[in-house]
């Protein structure tokens, strides 16, 4: 009979579900997606309801429910760091007693209470959790493992390899030295909120020069041969108070924390430059010791830092592994997935089946809830939204090429939502690359965000390489490369930035390439690759796309407004369609046209429905 | 719950959209429904044609039929075929339907699928809804609607009236409906705020017998119009049938625990069975074979809904009617 797992991560950010059959991944999803409260950490009861819903079974089918941590092992680290900086550290104290003592060691009771039924419960390791999460999908037999967060119980990085269904770790870094908390930390004093900002502060980085970068080496992070590094924790407040900054910090920066939403300067860019620099630094030095290690050829990457996109693409161009694969849901929600995949493997002894043809065992992260068109349609029905129906595959991607090359911003709302924090073309806003406007129209007029943040491209897989100097395929957008020499315009940065001008506008709207929306500053671009066998609509999308403009690549952001978890049912996407300057909306076979609806009722006050991230 | 699971019908209302699958959350965690491509909550694909060898009924009835609360697995219907294994129900049940829906649903779409015996399943609670032209419906926030329904009149020449089809579509909220129209929504008896803030001090049970509390009154007369409309419904349904017909009465959780007395709707049921072709069976007495201790067990804690025990019971009850005739129509085959 097969052994279906149910893997958990919570009570820390992004809580999460996932369930794996036989060592098949089945469903998994974050719960903030359902609760619409972004990173939501509570017992994922509503992603744990959706999983069950997926595989159909009763709780009392499942063969173990597994805890991607230990929180004896955390409370044990909570205790022993507050002894160690006693007697300052009473505010870290009230916080951790909360949420270490007062939730997480009951957590197998609470989950018990939401499944109602007798389930053996194991808890894995945090980092053992990442470490699986990356190697057991991933396409390789045998691969080095690099996991790299925040912290996890005691650890901040592991290093280790994983052959057949074995993982061994072979080395840990230790808290409080975390590469992770230290570009927390920088995410912080740069004015944008931990845990979800470290994405603006590496999409700021290019704007600015790296010259904080020997300081920070200097004085913070201090890397060793073997590519380990210790951090001098007597700048940093995460030890001893509730915010990641202390004083020591803020005199060596230049003053105090940039406040939330206030003008980004110049000192917030080259800060953001530099710890970026060094982190690459501290990824690279760290792949290095690895590949040492373990003489592996390839490596899988799991743990928050493999999200930063940037030091992925680095790491990929130096060559340090034949290939890499990251995990898509590379923080805390994928823990939930490399729970269950561990326990599957190795306690119910599930063996791991690798594509011959390459492709790994992620299912391109489609892994969330679908939606059939009888569902969606009910629901327009219901609600008595005018729509069309066009059933006919092709001639819907037509008509979304058409919209797109018209300049429009189309809502597309396809299959089964993505698993991990990027959209892949489920849950995606889409617009032309080609467009120098539609950078800033998408960022003020949809995402209601800062308009310095980049937008990603989707490319057709196998055009790839036309537009972008990237190795290898790129399906979780987790790979930033250049986009080729011979597309790119002349631009010089420095010319451009104009601190008079509102959220560097100006700069934003200069064209660096003859797909500006997507190129960054430097000419970066955060990739994400289209392959047909993973998304055969979202590809036809693009393919027709192409044959329209001759242009193989769009727009690709994430389907929510700023501070909004990702959409995940029709009623969520409708709901952003009508509250942002969206022209078009795609659910499943349904096409709704925005100047057709009817005006929202008592909806003004919807943006104090999410805070700012 | 992320999904919606009902869509629009003209006459009926609603039924479940096709093909749905979802885990719907309940007090015991929650359970599985699957939904068949025509829209009911059934295993079955519905097809035309019987299946070689297999005895067909189909089944009609309210959320106590369609099984809210419990997986499809466990409801009376999936029971029934695991204990008559060449015994084939077809689901047609839907939550918060009366007998006027049910029987609609069977006329514009059950009646199409060929079938050896109609079971009607009627919770006896249906007196009140078919009486009503809305019912009381929440939406995913929480808010109050007023859902409008379908509806029959008794003409002065005992002819069922259809109304209000087709069904409008817009719910209406509570503050919209006409004055005149408040009377004919179903507020689950009478006394609704008393009955919700003693359900809320968790005094239900303790009320029921001090007051001798007899939730269905309209049963207690022949000549009360719910019940002589409940019955031209009844008997205008199956006199359209042309199978045998089984009626079974569906008790509330009163008369399963005996704080209510049944007398009265039992009496009324059976005034259908002079109808051709037509079997009454009351499972009641089924279920007070047990302690009421375990009877207690029949629904949830929270809700009056069967649980797979209850469902159970009414399972082997049936069984008990049913098989014979599957023997009367193997003989006569």
């Amino acid at each position: 009979m097969a052994a279906t797992v149910l893997g958990i991560s919570a009570l820390y950010h992004d809580a999460a579900a996932a369930l794996v059959t036989d060592g098949e991944i089945v469903a998994a999803a974050q719960e903030e997606r359902f609760t619409r409260k972004k990173h939501d950490p509570r017992l994922p009861r509503n992603a744990i309801r959706y999983c069950l819903e997926q595989a159909f079974i009763e709780p009392s089918d499942l063969a173990a429910v597994v805890f991607y941590d230990n929180p004896l092992l955390t409370l044990d680290r909570a205790l022993k760091s507050l002894l160690s900086v006693a007697p300052r550290g009473e505010e870290q104290w009230s916080e951790a007693a909360w949420s270490t003592l007062g939730v997480k060691l009951f957590v197998a009771n609470e989950i018990r209470n939401i499944l109602k039924a007798d389930v053996p419960l194991i808890f894995s390791r945090h980092h053992l959790s990442h470490a699986a999460s990356a190697f057991y999908p991933s396409p390789f037999e045998r691969a080095a493992i690099l996991t790299m967060d925040g912290v996890g119980e005691w650890s901040t990085t592991s290093i280790g390899q994983g052959e057949g269904t074995e993982i061994k770790l072979h080395k840990e870094i230790n808290y409080p030295h975390s590469l992770g908390l230290l570009y927390s930390a920088f995410t912080y004093f740069c004015g944008f909120k931990v845990n979800s900002g470290e994405y603006k502060l590496m999409g700021l980085a290019p704007y600015g020069t790296p010259k904080y970068a020997d300081l920070i080496r200097e004085k913070l992070i201090h890397f060793k041969p073997d590519g380990s590094y210790r951090l001098d924790t007597s700048y940093l407040g995460y030890l001893d108070g509730n915010v990641m900054t202390n004083n020591r910090f803020h005199d060596l920066f230049g003053g105090s924390p940039r406040k939330l939403e206030s003008r980004i300067t110049r000192r917030e860019m080259d800060l953001a430059a530099s710890i970026q620099k060094v982190t690459e630094e501290g990824v690279l030095g760290l792949a290095r010791h690895t590949r040492q290690l373990t003489g592996m050829r390839d490596l899988v990457l799991a743990g928050g830092v493999a999200l930063n996109c940037v030091a992925n693409g680095l790491l990929l161009r130096e060559k340090i592994f034949d290939r890499i694969w990251i995990q898509p849901a590379a923080g805390d929600a994928g823990g939930a997935l490399g729970a269950a995949l561990l326990v599957s493997h190795r306690r119910f002894g599930a063996k791991r089946k690798i594509s011959a043809n390459g492709r790994d065992g992620q299912k391109a992260s489609y892994l969330g809830p679908s939606y059939s068109s009888a569902e969606v349609r009910a629901f327009l029905d219901r609600r008595g939204y005018p729509y069309e129906v066009v059933s006919d595959r092709q001639e819907r991607a037509q008509r979304i090429a058409a919209s797109l090359a018209k300049g429009r911003i189309v809502g597309y709302f396809s299959g089964r939502m993505e698993f991990g924090p990027r959209a892949l073309g489920a849950r995606s806003i889409l617009g032309d690359p080609r467009n120098p406007e539609t950078q800033a129209t998408m960022n003020l007029k949809i995402k209601y965000r800062e308009s310095f943040r980049p937008f990603a491209p989707s490319v057709l897989a196998e055009r790839a390489s036309d537009y972008f100097e990237l190795r290898q395929e790129s399906p979780y957008m987790l790979l930033v490369a250049p986009v080729r020499k011979e597309r790119q315009l002349p631009f010089n940065l420095a010319e451009h930035l104009d601190f008079g001008d509102d959220d560097m506008l100006s700069v934003v709207r200069q064209p660096r390439s003859d797909v500006p929306a997507i190129t960054h500053v430097d000419y970066s671009a955060r990739i994400q690759t289209v392959h047909p066998d993973d998304a055969p609509q979202y590809h036809g999308v693009l393919e027709a796309f192409e044959k329209l403009t001759g242009c193989g690549v769009i727009v690709n952001t994430s389907f929510n407004v700023r501070g909004e978890p990702i959409v995940c049912s029709p009623e969520d996407a409708y709901r952003c369609f009508m509250r942002t300057e969206m022209d078009l909306l795609v659910l499943e076979d349904c096409i709704l046209l925005k100047a057709n609806q009817p005006p929202m009722k008592d909806d003004t006050d919807w943006r104090s429905e999410h805070a700012l991230d | 719950m992320h999904r919606q699971v009902f869509q629009y019908h003209p006459t009926i209302g609603y039924h479940f959209i096709p093909g749905l699958r979802a885990r719907i959350e309940a007090e015991d965690g929650g359970y599985l429904v699957r939904v068949n491509e025509t829209g009911f909550r059934c295993e079955h694909e519905f097809v035309r044609q019987k299946s070689p060898g297999k005895f067909r009924a189909l089944l009609f009835g309210d959320s106590m039929t369609a099984g809210e609360m419990v997986s499809n697995k466990d409801r009376y219907s999936d029971q029934l075929e695991r204990l008559l294994p060449s015994l084939e129900v077809y689901n047609f049940g839907l939550p918060g339907t009366g007998t006027d829906q049910q029987y609609l649903i069977y006329r514009d779409i059950g009646a199409q699928f060929e079938h050896d015996l109609l079971l009607i399943g009627v919770f006896v609670e249906n007196i009140r809804r078919v009486v009503a032209r809305y019912r009381p419906a929440a939406d995913r926030d929480g808010r109050e609607w007023i859902q409008p329904k379908p509806y029959f009149t008794l003409r002065s020449d005992g002819e069922l009236e259809l109304h209000q089809v087709p069904v409008p579509k817009d719910p209406i909220a509570p503050d919209q409906l006409a004055e005149a129209e408040q009377e004919h929504v179903d507020t689950y008896g009478k006394f609704p705020r008393v009955r919700r803030a003693i359900h809320a001090l968790g005094m239900r049970e303790l009320a029921q017998r001090l007051t001798k509390y007899q939730p269905l009154p309209n049963y207690e007369s022949a000549s009360d119009p719910s019940w002589i409309l409940l019955k031209a419904i009844l008997t205008q349904w199956i006199q359209t049938a042309k199978v045998p017909v089984v009626v079974c009465p569906i008790p509330m959780d009163q008369y399963i625990e005996q704080t209510s007395s049944p007398e009265g709707y039992q009496a009324r049921f059976r005034e259908l069975e002079p109808l051709p072709r037509t079997i009454v069976h009351d499972p009641l007495p089924d279920f007070w074979k047990f302690p009421v201790e375990e009877r207690r067990r029949f629904r949830f804690k929270h809700d009056r809904h069967l649980t797979p025990g209850g469902h159970r019971v009414l399972a082997e009850s049936l069984s008990k009617v049913i098989a014979p005739l599957m023997h009367q129509a193997e003989r006569i085959s």
